[in-house]
């Protein structure tokens, strides 16, 4: 027997996930009536919210100065950015019922990470409607504001996208972890989507209060505001714009220390 | 005997409920956030009007409105249709149509204890608050001896179309897609995201003909609003009565062909 | 015994584990109450445990539910860390090093399988192969050593969810094995199966143990795991160490004990007949030749049961008297259970 000592790098783990994620694909492909309704379901979702969405600038046509189509931009831009967390990061909305059953356990067994073992688990191909619908609504508002574009922005444009989707991952894994500590995380969890709808809407629209909170606390501004000045006001770009990807990346580990963290102190409550 | 059986499921549903305090506090604490940011946004959106009072709505009416709606929603969705969609996956389906009581009603009285729960824990704290912060926006008198049993109509309403759309599960195996796809629904056309007095005229016409406005446009009119007659606020209600009619016998007759589905296949 | 402290694949030293739970109250009132204020007890789940297990050696782990058992083998898998004390496994701290700890160890828990729930079993082993860095080679000779043991084929095209609760454990035990680890928990592998299947899955331990001289741990309720797979047990009770020795020492507790239990026809008795059966039957006893081997004669439920020491009396002259006395309906034959072994212990030797 050769016990060959072997690291397990960024190459061993992006191999793995690849390979988790088309068993978890096939397996899917087992269940094809699931993933058309899934898809249905979510252009629903996103229909509604829209429709909402519309019907409140028929009744307003502008707010705090943003024109429709410039708000048209936010909302786009977010729900491109939570399309990584959709995909990606969903088994984190079966955290609780594995906690609370006693079958994340056998995440623990593995010789690999317990927070990728478990989120590489699950693809959720329902993203792929997410991101579509915002490309949609991204290219009409880019359009009708009639804002340049070229190989820097796509660049800018991607960079920033990057940033805005790891603070909302980085969220909606602070959520989920918050059920290692109580039986009913869940309800974190559904809070944390509620905030989400608020992520489209520039934040100079709410109060001195709610900009702090939605800045420095529950950073939905980072979601879509922020990164969205780039383009929007490339004149006058602030500062948190400019930090956006540096600030996303250090919250994305934050999360991640805190789930691994949660985790631990889950195998501490025993069977 | 079947009362005792019925509150029997109430009490266990409430001890259950409680056992989450903190589930309960984060509920509450979400719903004072969602009323800052309510505040907060409709401020600047009537900021931004020219108007003070916008389709009949004044800010004051929208906010209190708004709020309301997202603890009624709190109190009615307790996830029936997540837990028949598990029940039906994971086999229990079976378990509970062995049960000694008709599985709807089962269903019904042992999530009751979480919406009871919730009213007490959720509801009226929020309505205490808002009163306070608004000045007694919200007037107190007559209008809430009809609000509960318009409140109760919607739980039931609201109950039955979960059923129903949770028997749906029973054929499609997939819980996720078909939920959304209702909760959006229900809360765009009942009026709960945005009020339906700001509905462009076509849409107001198709929600008053549809069920889900019974869920929350009318209790929360009946809560909110001065100058209801008395008359109207009985037709109000006798149209809730109207659509728990109809659900609880399109809910009851599709479960009864459904159920076969079980039987044939085994689950 | 002569333990080699340096030779252990796994020591323990001293370890004890609490926890903290939350006293809830009773009823609704109690409900209402935790909810404003909760008082929490500590509950020692594990209380200064020691031992040393050799390479290759079959341990069984024993006790009554809620002793201990789970969270030592979590502790040994270095997903719990225990409040004092050492552990080693193969020279390392587990719960320091999980991810080293888990490349050596292979673990089947409970009922709750690892498998990937969808996807026929081979798909989990590729994907197994890929998380162990198993090599090629080292992977055909475990699938090789398999299939000289088991019917493996149609196992390995079988979807997981679609297989019977054994098919399932022995799929779950065959993950265990695959990256060739040096040691393997088994937490109740047995339960709920079947005589044929838990025999099959008790060959197939014992085979694979053989060939690679794998440390089998193995907590059980069922004597006949024991009996089959260990030459050691260890039995924990209330966290504590109650015994630690070879299956043939604690034979000495169980071994030859059986109960034969007996049932007469059943339209003929009612509570006051089976008292006078067992009245008369242990009078009939009193006169036989190896009368001292009957330990007790007593009713349970309809049954009367007649714990007897094998050593002594043999259960055939017993069942000569009984079928002389009256017609036998129906008999039954059953190793001593393991909480009847720590009672024992307890009143011990």
């Amino acid at each position: 027997m050769s016990t060959k000592i072997k690291k397990r790098g960024l190459a061993f783990y992006i191999k793995i996930y690849f390979k988790i994620i088309a068993q978890d694909i096939k397996s899917k492909m087992s269940y094809r009536a699931d993933f058309i309704i899934s898809n249905l379901g979510m252009i629903i979702q996103h229909g509604a919210s829209f429709i909402t969405f519309w019907i409140l600038f028929q009744n307003f046509p502008s707010v705090m100065g943003w024109e429709y189509e410039e708000m048209l931009f936010f909302y786009g831009f977010s729900l491109i950015a939570m399309t990584p967390m959709q995909c990606l990061f969903d088994n984190n909305w079966f955290l609780r019922h594995k906690v609370y059953s006693g079958d994340f356990i056998k995440y623990c067994f593995r010789p690999i990470n317990v927070f990728f073992y478990y989120i590489s688990e699950i693809f959720d191909l329902k993203g792929i409607g997410l991101f579509t619908a915002g490309t949609a609504i991204l290219i009409y508002s880019w359009s009708k504001l009639e804002l340049a574009f070229s190989v820097l922005t796509l660049g800018l444009l991607v960079i920033n996208l990057v940033a805005a989707s790891l603070f909302m991952i980085a969220i909606m894994n602070l959520a989920a972890a918050t059920c290692f500590w109580t039986i009913n995380g869940g309800i974190t969890m559904v809070f944390a989507q509620q905030f989400q709808s608020y992520a489209r809407y520039p934040i100079t629209i709410f109060g001195k209060f709610l900009r702090f909170v939605f800045t420095f606390v529950i950073p939905m501004a980072f979601v879509s505001y922020y990164p969205s000045l780039t383009f929007l006001s490339p004149d006058e770009i602030p500062l948190l714009t400019w930090l956006c990807p540096l600030i996303g990346v250090a919250f994305f580990l934050l999360s991640y220390f805190v789930w691994m963290k949660g985790a631990k102190n889950y195998s501490g409550t025993g069977s | 005997m079947k009362l005792r059986r019925c509150l029997s499921l109430i009490r266990i549903g409430i001890m259950e409920n409680l056992q989450w305090r903190l589930s309960i506090i984060i509920t509450f604490l979400g719903n004072i956030v969602y009323l800052v940011i309510i505040y907060s946004l409709w401020n600047a959106i009537y900021a931004s009007s020219p108007a003070d009072t916008v389709n009949g709505m004044t800010f004051t009416d929208t906010m209190v409105y708004l709020v309301l709606a997202m603890t009624i929603f709190n109190i009615l969705n307790l996830y029936i249709v997540w837990e028949m969609g598990r029940d039906i996956q994971s086999g229990q389906m079976i378990i509970n149509l062995i049960r000694p009581m008709e599985f709807r009603s089962y269903m019904f009285f042992s999530s009751l204890g979480g919406n009871i729960v919730h009213f007490f824990m959720v509801f009226i704290p929020t309505f205490i608050i808002v009163n306070i912060i608004t000045g007694g926006a919200i007037p107190i008198g007559l209008n809430l001896v009809f609000f509960l049993p318009a409140l109760i109509f919607a739980l039931i309403i609201y109950y039955f179309i979960d059923f129903l759309i949770g028997t749906v599960c029973l054929y499609t195996e997939s819980t996720w897609g078909i939920n959304i796809a209702k909760e959006v629904t229900v809360l765009l056309l009942s009026g709960a995201m945005i009020p339906i007095a700001f509905f462009p005229d076509g849409l107001k016409t198709v929600a008053a003909y549809l069920p889900f406005q019974a869920i929350y446009n009318v209790p929360l009119r009946i809560l909110t609003e001065r100058d209801l007659s008395v008359q109207e606020r009985f037709f109000m209600l006798g149209v809730q009565l109207i659509w728990v009619a109809v659900f609880y016998i399109a809910s009851g007759l599709f479960w009864k062909k459904s159920i076969k589905v079980i039987t044939v296949n085994g689950g | 015994m002569t333990k080699e402290k340096n030779g252990a694949v796994i020591s323990l030293g001293n370890i004890s584990k609490e926890f903290r739970t939350l006293n809830r109250r009773e009823g609704l009132k109690g409900s209402i109450l935790d909810l404003f204020s909760r008082n929490y007890k500590i509950i020692k789940a594990v209380n200064g445990i020691s031992f040393d297990i050799q390479p290759g050696e079959k341990v069984g782990l024993l006790g009554p539910n809620g002793a201990g058992k789970s969270t030592a083998i979590k502790m040994m898998s270095g997903v719990l860390k225990p409040t004092s004390g050492e552990i080693r496994v193969n020279g390392v701290i587990p719960y320091n090093n999980r991810t080293k700890n888990a490349q050596n160890i292979g673990v089947v828990f409970g009922q709750r399988t690892q498998l990937w729930w969808a996807l026929p079993l081979i798909e989990s082993f590729k994907l197994l192969k890929d998380i162990y860095l198993i090599e090629d080679a080292d992977y055909k000779n475990m699938l090789e050593l398999y299939k000289s043991i088991i019917d493996l084929e149609p196992l390995l095209k079988k979807p997981v969810r679609q297989m019977s609760l054994g098919q399932r454990t022995l799929s779950d035990i065959l993950a265990s094995f695959l990256h060739n680890p040096k040691v393997v928990f088994l937490d109740e592998p047995t339960i709920g199966l079947d005589v044929s299947m838990k025999s099959k899955i008790r060959e197939l331990v014992l085979e694979l143990n053989r060939v690679r001289n794998t440390t089998v741990i193995l907590t059980t309720h069922d004597i006949g795991d024991v009996d089959a797979l260990c030459e050691r047990v260890i039995i924990i009770d209330k966290g504590s160490k109650l015994y630690d020795n070879s299956i043939e020492e604690l034979k000495h507790f169980f071994g030859s004990y059986r109960t034969l239990k007996i049932m007469f026809d059943k339209k003929a008795y009612n509570e006051k007949t089976l008292l006078t059966d067992v009245d008369e039957l242990q009078r009939l006893f009193g006169g036989i030749e190896h009368a001292d081997g009957i330990v007790s004669v007593s009713k349970n439920e309809e049954w009367i049961d007649i714990l007897v020491d094998e050593d002594k009396c043999a259960v055939v002259e017993l069942l000569s008297v009984v079928r002389k006395y009256k017609k036998v309906a129906d008999i039954k034959l059953d190793e001593i259970s393991t909480e009847e072994v720590i009672k024992r212990i307890y009143e011990g030797d």
